[in-house]
């Protein structure tokens, strides 16, 4: 395992949102909150950061967490850790919402948030995992700096080629091209990483 | 660098790669909507998609985590207190799930018009000719008079660019529905089934198989009715013949519409 996770604590609260997931896909409601206490900062950071609006973002995370309690039962542990699972849902929540053309976010300078309460979680609890992150990390970097930086775009900003294209003034082949072509090589690294 | 810069070549971009580009949120339009029916409908596309998003999940690190306002958790709440979670559309629900996303996508169709005056009388009196009972097929007929029924909730649903569509009325007074595929032919291998999208995001509801070239009155259980309202969303499937089996993924979707109120 990585050796920049040591934390018990962080351990412990991992576990926690572990189990509560399992008891919220047993039906048990309750399980919603100690979710929603334990992962709303992330959640809502990835919100903010997509939608740029915390009116829309709070809204999107209304439904994130709306969803989950409907559906729990779609998270497979086997697959994802929750806070993976969880991240990725809430911005696949946020995307969608900026695919339905009411609110142009991204790039836009993200609104003054709220300060974080001083029993806000520790940072290290709602990190994804470390490991994999230094994998993606070192076969981003393996791409030039122009096509990682909008491979990094896409997913942050949640733009379309359409999109890209255009801030970046070039056409949209053009663009398809350098993001498949980065994309291509960014799979041949991350398999290599798993063969390893 | 030249390599960089010359085009990439289409034949290249295979499945993993349109996973990839669904998971980064490039696809929009038709793109997406394939896209989305793949992943509903073949488990290995599904899986490439999710091994994506987990190994772009740890870039979320890097976003800054912010505090929503404490409205949040009430909203929610009060919406998790004021219903019932949806367990028994289980079944269903894992398979709607991919549906619902789709639908959410997908925009509203804004129907100016609606359905036109003479189709609206059609469909009424068909409505009036047949009462109650399981789903069935009726004959329409064109020398009804249109009943005041009180605000019929009517939908159309292209079929692609077939220039066909399904005429989807809803009465509310009589809690019918009535699915019109009049001038669609069936091609024997598959059917396609209509599914309510509630508007709360919750499971989708199979409205049933389409009959093509008839039109089919039923009346709609509780939870169903519960959920019509203007612009509620409607999606078609492509199923085996009989409709989506149970336990296994809704097919691509492969029309979509809404409700509007007339």
């Amino acid at each position: 395992m990585a050796d920049g996770r040591t934390d018990p604590a962080a351990d412990i609260a991992r576990e926690r949102l572990r189990a509560a997931m399992a008891r919220l896909a047993d039906g048990d409601s309750a399980a919603l909150e100690e979710i929603y206490q334990a992962t709303r900062v992330k959640l809502f950071g990835v919100c903010l950061r997509i939608l740029g609006d915390r009116k829309e973002a709070e809204d999107a995370l209304q439904d994130v967490y709306i969803n989950l309690w409907q559906k729990a039962d779609r998270y497979d542990p086997e697959r994802a850790s929750p806070i993976s699972w969880l991240a990725t849902f809430a911005r696949n929540r946020a995307i969608d919402r900026l695919r339905t053309g009411k609110v142009r976010g991204g790039a836009v300078p993200v609104e003054e948030a709220l300060p974080l309460p001083d029993s806000s979680p520790l940072a290290d609890v709602l990190m994804v995992d470390v490991e994999q992150n230094a994998q993606i990390h070192a076969c981003i970097q393996g791409l030039d700096e122009r096509t990682q930086n909008h491979i990094r775009s896409a997913f942050f900003d949640g733009f379309t080629y359409a999109e890209l294209a255009e801030r970046a003034d070039v056409p949209l082949g053009t663009m398809k091209s350098w993001i498949r072509r980065g994309l291509q090589k960014l799979r041949a690294c991350l398999e290599a990483s798993e063969a390893a | 660098m030249s390599t960089e810069d010359t085009p990439f070549d289409d034949r290249e971009r295979d499945d993993a790669m349109k996973a990839a580009e669904h998971a980064l949120g490039l696809l929009e339009g038709e793109e997406l909507l394939a896209s989305r029916g793949k992943a509903a409908s073949d488990p290995e596309y599904a899986a490439r998609k999710a091994w994506w998003n987990n190994w772009f999940a740890p870039w979320t690190d890097e976003v800054a985590p912010a505090e929503p306002s404490d409205a949040v958790w009430a909203r929610i709440e009060a919406q998790i207190n004021g219903s019932q979670p949806n367990l028994a559309a289980n079944d269903d629900g894992d398979i709607a799930s991919n549906v619902v996303d789709l639908a959410s996508r997908l925009r509203r169709w804004q129907w100016t018009a609606g359905i036109t005056s003479a189709a609206a009388a059609l469909m009424l009196a068909v409505m009036v000719f047949s009462p109650g009972g399981e789903p069935r097929s009726v004959v329409p007929s064109t020398n009804g008079t249109v009943l005041a029924a009180a605000n019929p909730l009517i939908a159309q649903v292209p079929i692609g660019d077939t220039g066909l569509r399904l005429d989807v009325t809803y009465i509310p007074e009589s809690e019918r529905l009535l699915v019109g595929a009049i001038g669609l032919i069936a091609d024997g291998v598959h059917d396609h089934e209509l599914w309510l999208v509630p508007a709360d995001g919750s499971a989708l509801q199979s409205l049933g198989v389409v009959v093509p070239g008839e039109v089919l009155s039923q009346e709609l259980a509780q939870e169903i009715t519960a959920n019509m309202g203007d612009g509620v969303g409607l999606v078609l499937t492509r199923e085996p013949i009989g409709g989506k089996p149970e336990g296994v993924d809704a097919g691509p979707v492969v029309a979509e519409g809404a409700f509007n109120q007339v």
